[in-house]
């Protein structure tokens, strides 16, 4: 059953990976990204990790698809305009191909001993989202704060820098 | 699920060693609900309360709190922090840095109009978050401060908003700031990574923490991927010290920043940077000595040729200032090679950020007084001419800032590389020494061309019959407290450059 499932998923995830690249429509391969998410996040399931998978749908498949869609529609790209990729894009994207299928090659050589019981087991945390609480609130407690002086930062620079001012430049509300 | 020992992590988090870092954030929270509900008049008193606040912290640090309620040398947070003695000199640093740009903040706002309650709030935050940086003893503290300092630092550089060059320059540090995020990203999770690979020995679960790290690099210091992470996270420490490769930003934002964003840049996140990378060598990244001695030298060496010759043709100050900065970077980083052998060199890294800070806000006060009210101009050269007959203070300080900034003695900037000097002698750097010593005579030439912009008459062509005499400059009023701030930053550096008795106790 488990194998069946590893392999329906793993599927999705490729034919969606696959589908974004050869899409010509960017908001089409946008959401065709999202199916391939999806199928990572099922994938993490199946390997008992339901707290990543259910970030990887939160913070991928959500905030930063929207995100994708938000600049394809400020740079109104147009679809059917032709894109011919130069030379050394070629040559870069050949290279990177060949390097993932050694990594991949090399995955499926060394990783032959590994199984899901010791990946769960090595996990220093466990991978319950209780287990990550807890942690994120005893032992990374500074750092979480510290996002959140981080996030207002970001917040008071965005209202700042794009609040509008009227002609004698006092602030219009 | 074990609670007794999550207990005793809680129990580790103690708030108040890091009091100051609080009280700041406060501050910061409570100007934003002044400016909401205080009405223009709370509004007005917005850039008072922070420089009140920051001067009652500085001068508590100094007293009170300058053992940290006994917090030294102990690790909180359950290793995030390790409370040094180097760490509650930086402290020191930043909050007189942070003070020092929230007076010329007030002196540029009120020029430009600008609304200034969230200059003062983000000032305050990104000294926070400098102060936790130089303490941090964990790469996730120091990657989120980090970034929180970087943030801080976008919004910062574009905030005269309504100028294209300031937003300019605002994009550039984002994608570049963004850039040099990633690679120091990269380096950390490599670090990570490969830290707590059971195949290898000393591997530990905990290798974020830098005690354990350098206890695995430490027994692993000739592993590949060990060392290209450590190249990684330094190369994205050196994008926010600016030292070659990595200086590419420098002319473009400091030209493009509003004045007291640029002092802030150069003085504060530079520090911040060597903060960090001090951090990093005297502790993890010491057993990768033969990794990072010749590949700190190199850059060191490129830096200092670099921005000498660079700022040598500037006709603009800021980037001039901006070139002279890299440079400066340089002959720190000399002092943090010398660190592998000779760790006293720390102590002589510190002062002479110390006598930077002096420097480089009293050059960037000048800087900020001369432009006119609503622009930001006076960047070039021929801006300061005949500035010692029209404003002699302004033109004094100048002449003092600059002069120590190049290292003329008796300057505190003379006495701070003649330390750094010695320290690389006594590590038997000799190469980089005769560099860094051109480089010191190379950058006579550009400041001195700046002082004598200032202090010379320059003979203009007499007025022929019917040609309109040129409209004479107006010279800024130098305000009671400007008197004050300028003149104590010129004082002290000409004082720490005769007596460095005080200092070298705080020091150590």
């Amino acid at each position: 059953m488990v194998d069946f499932l590893f392999y329906m998923f793993a599927l999705t995830t490729l034919l969606g990976a696959g589908s974004v690249v050869l899409s010509r429509n960017p908001v089409n391969a946008a959401m065709l990204l999202i199916v391939s998410f999806v199928g990572t996040a099922s994938l993490f399931i199946v390997l008992g990790a339901y707290f990543l998978a259910a970030v990887q749908l939160a913070v991928y498949a959500g905030a930063v698809i929207v995100l994708f869609l938000f600049i394809i529609m400020l740079l109104n790209v147009d679809a059917s305009r032709k894109w011919k990729p130069s030379y050394f894009t070629m040559a870069g994207g050949l290279i990177a191909g060949i390097l993932m299928v050694f990594a991949v090659l090399h995955l499926f050589k060394r990783g032959e001993n590994f199984t899901t019981d010791t990946l769960s087991e090595s996990a220093p945390i466990g991978t319950t989202t209780q287990s990550f609480g807890v942690e994120l609130f005893t032992a990374y407690m500074l750092p979480f704060q510290l996002a959140g002086i981080l996030l207002l930062i970001a917040m008071l620079g965005v209202i700042f820098i794009s609040k509008r001012t009227s002609d004698k430049g006092k602030e219009a509300v | 699920m074990n609670w007794e020992s999550y207990k005793s992590i809680a129990d580790t988090n103690l708030w108040s060693a890091i009091l100051p870092e609080f009280v700041l954030v406060i501050l910061a929270l409570s100007l934003l609900l002044l400016d909401m509900f205080g009405g223009s008049k709370g509004r007005g008193l917005v850039g008072r309360v922070t420089m009140l606040g920051l001067l009652v912290l500085f001068v508590l640090s100094l007293t009170v709190l300058r053992d940290n309620l006994g917090y030294i040398n102990q690790t909180t947070f359950s290793g995030m922090l390790l409370h040094s003695d180097f760490g509650q000199i930086m402290r020191l640093f930043f909050l007189a840095s942070s003070l020092l740009t929230a007076y010329l903040g007030s002196v540029f706002l009120k020029k430009q109009g600008l609304p200034g309650t969230e200059f003062y709030a983000i000032t305050l935050l990104v000294t926070a978050s400098l102060m936790l940086l130089s303490q941090s003893n964990n790469f996730v503290l120091l990657f989120v401060a980090l970034e929180t300092v970087t943030i801080g630092f976008y919004v910062l550089v574009s905030y005269n908003r309504d100028r294209s060059n300031s937003l300019e320059a605002g994009l550039k540090y984002l994608i570049m700031g963004g850039f040099s995020t990633a690679i120091l990203l990269m380096g950390i999770v490599l670090l990570y990574g490969i830290g707590s690979s059971p195949v290898l020995e000393g591997a530990t679960a905990h290798s974020l923490n830098f005690s354990e790290l350098r206890n695995f690099l430490e027994l692993n210091s000739d592993n590949l991927i060990a060392k290209v992470g450590v190249l990684l996270v330094v190369a994205g420490v050196a994008f926010k010290i600016g030292s070659v490769p990595f200086q590419i930003w420098i002319p473009d934002v400091y030209q493009g920043a509003p004045t007291p964003v640029t002092a802030a840049l150069a003085v504060s996140s530079k520090a911040g940077g060597f903060a960090v990378l001090i951090a990093l060598v005297s502790g993890p990244f010491k057993p990768m000595a033969d990794l990072l001695i010749p590949v700190l030298s190199v850059m060191a060496i490129v830096t200092i040729l670099f921005g000498n010759i660079a700022a040598l043709t500037q006709q603009n100050v800021k980037r001039l200032i901006g070139l002279s900065g890299v440079s400066h970077a340089g002959y720190l980083l000399m002092g943090v090679v010398a660190m592998f052998t000779v760790p006293s060199a720390q102590n002589a890294i510190v002062f002479y950020l110390i006598t930077y800070l002096l420097a480089s806000y009293a050059v960037f006060g000048v800087m900020a007084h001369v432009s006119k009210r609503g622009q930001d101009d006076a960047q070039n050269l021929g801006d300061y001419q005949d500035m010692l007959k029209e404003s002699p203070f302004l033109a004094g300080v100048l002449v003092l800032g600059l002069a120590s900034l190049a290292g003329i003695p008796p300057l505190a900037g003379f006495i701070g590389k003649l330390l750094l000097f010695y320290v690389a002698f006594e590590a038997e750097l000799y190469t980089m020494l005769a560099v860094a010593i051109v480089g010191v005579v190379i950058s006579i030439y550009y400041y001195f061309g700046w002082i004598k912009e200032a202090t010379f008459r320059i003979w203009k062509l007499p007025l022929l019959e019917g040609e309109e005499p040129e409209e004479p400059r107006e010279w800024p009023e130098v305000s009671r407290t400007a008197r004050l701030t300028l003149g104590g930053l010129a004082l002290l550096a000409l004082l720490l450059g005769l007596y460095q008795g005080p200092l070298s106790s705080l020091i150590g």
